[in-house]
């Protein structure tokens, strides 16, 4: 019987090849977005659950209040970590601090921009695997280094690389590797190619470090002792902080809040930042994404097979005549509608592996090497496809079950009103779903643009960005350079927009004459900085090298912090005194608010200052003609210079714009999942269309017959259809502009949805529903009419 | 004695009338009978044989087949009743497009509790016994009109049926290819198979031993 059964499935395909392409290639498109974007999402929930100890681990993060505001930070201060062992429940503290770091084997240097340091018992508490060496030691002395495997390759090629020496730093200090480490898994949070001993610095480099309690710095985690409450552990650190810096805490106005984040949260949940970080809510509109896909697919599959039901309701009839139960036929039907999603499902690894590395590609990291590394997922992936196949398979088989065979066998037959209802239905969700996606794309796009367009208040073109990583001859190399020809500008400071900045506590002569306290945002800079960037002065005078006093004693604010201090003109500002990191002095110039972050966050009180030791960043303003020699010529001189540290570049406004690389993917993932649904939509809108002209054609004939125009009975045959796109827009239209609102919500500057995305997105569903549609009506509507009638 | 029908009526409601399709039908069928119901278009031919096929229902009155009450019966067992005992022959043949000529001679046996070995040979019995072995493996559209009744017949045939049902079973068909089939009955009949057959050629009629005139849903 199933042999049966499985023929006549196979032949019905075969016959109806169109309809069996339009089923089966929409099935196993919609299998392969929902599989892909599983892989994506299963990959972003597995971070980190490669550790053994993973729900002992947490990290500690610190919220430090000001006077002013309370400041979501992340690391603790130096000194947590050594000192929380004093409470039983832990069982070890470890500090990860990521780094650039200098190495230097023999001639060959490399800017290892993956550092961590960490301390010793970094892999006892996380499981990254140990090649060689003892976890318990090789990160115990100072000045030892645990490479991964592919680093140690490119150091070493195939000698053993234990006990082997290697430069680290500008003032090289021989480092000994004790140990290899398994290149650390992509699905881990803490990402780095090699990891120095935390002692280094603790002993060597900045001894006494671990003392201080209000030098915020690396993150920390973890590892309680098994049956331990997170809770009631963080409940006991405020008494901890103050028994060890209450003293420290109340002169510097900075209070500290210890907070323990589970480790498995942290990638995905954290707001605090962290080596790598994902985002939930992607995961979630992902999620959901997949599952709308899905379901636009199975409603086609659904649809075109109700539809065709009366071309099966001969078979039915005969089936039931010559003996069939009607359970019978619903198997029947439902095998077939599970052969055809085991097709769709073959169909579905194909795809799915040919397209795993654009893929990969679009997501931006290695989320799966092969579809079949993972049996289990593609077991998943095939009971998946079974279960479509039934639930699909269900309405249709009823429907066709159901049919009495004396009425199917009299001869002309019609589905009638029959199931009608459910497929407008249907297909309303279908183009409900597309046109949200259509709509959401729009808004992701034009906030793009919207934030590449907007002018951030700084010069961000022709500029080239060295990275000197402080060294000692960076002063050097800007002369030099500034002397090249064609050079217009050059500049070196702490931080150019984009990198980040360091926040300092600050006193400031507010309104009312007091020194206020403030942890304010500050960029170290030098006199040709704010020229260089182009910005704006709104009140007082920029640094001048006229002025001796410009080099210690002078600050310069943007609007934001005036307005934080009280004065409500720039011009009050003008000549209060500040006191920061040692420095005191007068308040010089007032600058136009400008967007050192990105655009995500709203402008922050700023200070500038002068302070050549911080100087890291060397910017250029280059000319547009010549860059490529102009950019020999600077690299010429760096290697003249600093002939020890390779030659790093990047342009400003790329760098500015790479913050918003996850928005961007999100946008093109976004547009491509709602082209597929778009796509699917109109694949099936085509199999209906297709089929209601088909059963309309003795209508037609009629029609034509009694001297309708081609125009009208195209008109006659698109307009249903047109008016479910109509009624799908007006329930997408407020859907999506309430997530797309709140989407935007993430943004301190953002565009405002206008009535005009809604129209475009609007048009071009129903654009393409009638092209779709009419494809088929335009068909019908030529055909000669004596032809259709002949057939009754 | 068959099958025995009593004081049988089955009627629709249209625009508040009440129509009668069949009115008052009493009717006796005996084993090894073959009838001809005649009538005008519309007299509710092909309704009598429906309802005596239990492919449909009725409104009011008795049913009942060798001796079971059929109207007092559920769906299911219904069904197995007609399973069993009934073949059916259609005008238009009604042979499913998608399959050979073998696997729809062979579709009652599926839904009937037979191993494959069994069915194997009770088709191979039939292709035989109509001299059709040579298209077997021939679609229904690859064959002539006659050739596609005659695996009509066969299909009805294949599950021993004590009554074939047939509704103008030559109407599509030629004259000759008419007079073949018509002989084949006759043949069906002489061995033992009780036949209905609707029809509207006199000449058919005379083949049956008694013949039953319907107008307007009645016997007269």
């Amino acid at each position: 019987m199933i042999k049966n059964y499985f023929k006549i499935a196979i032949r019905n395909l075969w016959k109806h090849k169109a309809f069996s392409f339009i089923n089966i290639f929409g099935l196993s498109v919609g299998m392969t977005a929902c599989f892909l974007i599983f892989l994506y999402v299963n990959f972003e929930i597995s971070y980190d659950d490669f550790h053994s100890k993973e729900d002992r681990i947490y990290r500690v993060v610190a919220d430090i209040k000001t006077p002013t505001e309370t400041i979501n930070g992340n690391g603790p201060s130096w000194a947590v970590p050594p000192h929380i062992s004093e409470f039983p429940e832990v069982s070890a503290a470890v500090r990860v601090l990521s780094d650039v770091i200098l190495f230097k084997k023999d001639n060959l240097t490399f800017n290892e921009t993956e550092s961590l340091w960490a301390d010793a018992d970094f892999f006892t508490v996380f499981d990254y695997k140990l090649l060689k060496g003892n976890p318990l030691t090789v990160l115990k002395d100072p000045f030892s280094i645990v490479l991964s495997e592919s680093s140690a390759k490119k150091y070493f090629g195939d000698t053993d690389p234990i006990g082997q020496v290697i430069q680290i730093a500008d003032d090289a200090f021989p480092s000994t590797v004790t140990g290899i480490m398994e290149d650390i898994p992509v699905n881990s949070q803490i990402q780095g190619e090699v990891v120095i001993s935390m002692t280094t610095i603790t002993k060597k480099f900045a001894e006494g470090v671990d003392n201080q309690w209000g030098n915020y710095g690396p993150f920390a985690y973890l590892l309680l002792k098994p049956g331990t409450n997170a809770e009631g552990l963080e409940s006991k650190f405020p008494a901890f902080l103050e028994k060890w810096s209450g003293k420290e805490m109340s002169k510097s106005q900075m209070f500290p809040t210890l907070l323990l984040e589970p480790l498995k949260d942290v990638y995905l949940k954290s707001d605090r930042g962290g080596f790598v970080t994902g985002n939930i809510k992607n995961v979630y509109v992902f999620s959901i994404v997949a599952i709308l896909i899905l379901l636009i697919a199975c409603i086609n599959f659904v649809n075109l097979t109700t539809a065709r039901s009366s071309e099966r309701a001969k078979e039915v009839g005969i089936r039931k005549v010559v003996g069939a139960a009607k359970f019978q036929l619903a198997r029947q039907f439902i095998g077939e509608s599970v052969l055809i999603s085991l097709i769709a499902f073959l169909l579905t690894l194909v795809v799915s592996s040919l397209l795993l590395s654009s893929f990969n590609q679009l997501a931006g990291k290695t989320i799966s090497q092969g579809i079949f590394e993972t049996p289990q997922y593609t077991l998943l992936l095939f009971l998946t496809a079974i279960g479509i196949g039934l639930l699909a398979g269900i309405y249709p088989a009823l429907i066709l079950s159901s049919f009495k065979s004396t009425t199917v066998l009299k001869g002309r037959f019609s589905t009638g009103t029959k199931g009608v209802f459910l497929r407008k239905s249907l297909v309303i969700s279908q183009f409900t779903i597309s046109i949200a996606l259509i709509i959401g794309t729009i808004v992701v796009y034009s906030q793009m643009s919207y934030m590449g367009n907007r002018d951030l208040g700084f010069k961000k073109d022709q500029i080239l960005v060295l990275d000197t990583n402080s060294d000692k001859n960076r002063d050097v190399l800007k002369q030099t350079i500034s002397g090249l020809s064609n050079i217009k500008n050059v500049s070196l400071s702490s931080s150019v927009p984009g990198t980040g900045n360091p926040a300092a506590y600050s006193e400031i002569e507010n309104i009312k004459g007091d020194l206020q306290v403030a942890n304010l945002d500050l960029y170290f800079v030098d006199f040709d900085y704010i020229s260089l960037f182009d910005i704006q002065l709104v009140a007082g005078r920029p640094f001048s090298r006229e002025f001796k006093t410009d080099n210690t004693q002078a600050m310069v604010l943007n609007e934001a912090a005036v307005k934080m201090f009280g004065y409500s003109s720039p011009e009050q500002a003008i000549g209060k005194r500040f006191k920061q990191w040692g420095r005191e002095g007068k308040i010089i110039g007032i600058i136009k608010d400008f967007h050192f972050q990105s655009l995500k966050n709203p402008i922050k009180p700023l200070s500038m200052r002068i302070e050549p030791d911080r100087n890291d960043y060397l910017s250029i303003n280059v000319p547009s003609s010549n860059l490529a020699s102009t950019l020999a010529a600077v690299e010429e001189e760096w290697k003249k210079i600093i002939p020890n540290k390779p030659f790093s570049y990047y342009f400003l406004d790329e760098f500015f714009s790479r913050q918003y690389k996850s928005e961007e993917q999100f946008g093109k993932l976004f547009l491509n999942f709602a082209l597929l649904a778009i796509f699917l939509s109109c694949l099936g809108l085509l199999g209906l269309a297709s089929y209601t002209t088909m059963q309309r054609t003795k209508e037609i004939g009629i029609r034509k017959v009694m001297g309708a125009s081609v125009s009208s009975i195209l008109n006659l045959l698109s307009r249903d259809f047109l008016k479910l796109v109509a009624i799908s827009f007006f329930v997408a239209a407020p859907i999506s502009w309430y997530f797309m609102q709140e989407w935007l919500m993430d943004f301190a500057y953002r565009t405002t949805i206008g009535w005009w995305v809604f129209i475009v997105a609007g048009v071009i569903a129903m654009l393409i529903a009638l092209i779709t549609v009419s494809f088929q009506a335009l068909k019908a509507a030529i055909a000669n009419p004596i032809k259709s009638l002949k057939t009754e | 004695m068959l099958l025995e029908i009593k004081d049988l009526f089955k009627w629709v409601n249209s625009g508040g009338n009440r129509i009668f399709l069949l009115n008052d039908i009493e009717l006796t069928v005996n084993e090894g009978d073959f009838i001809s119901i005649m009538g005008p278009s519309g007299s509710g031919k092909t309704t009598l044989l429906n309802v005596i096929g239990m492919l449909d229902d009725f409104n009011e009155g008795e049913y009942n087949f060798l001796h079971e009450p059929v109207h007092t019966l559920k769906e299911k067992y219904r069904a197995n009743l007609y399973k069993e005992y009934i073949g059916f022959v259609f005008q238009s043949y009604h042979l499913i497009d998608e399959l050979t000529v073998y696997e729809n001679i062979e579709t009652p046996l599926l839904y009937k509790k037979c191993s494959s070995a069994e069915r194997k040979a009770m088709v191979a019995d039939m292709l035989d016994r109509f001299n059709i072995v040579g298209k077997k493996d021939l679609f229904p559209a690859q064959l002539s009109g006659g050739q596609q009744q005659l695996v009509g017949i066969a299909r009805a045939l294949i599950t021993n049926p004590k009554l074939i049902l047939a509704d103008e079973p030559t109407g599509n068909l030629n004259s000759k290819q008419g007079e073949e089939i018509m002989n084949l009955f006759k043949q069906l009949n002489d061995e033992g198979v009780t036949i209905i057959q609707v029809t509207h050629s006199e000449k058919n009629a005379t083949y049956g031993s008694r013949i039953i005139n319907l107008l307007d849903g009645r016997i007269v």
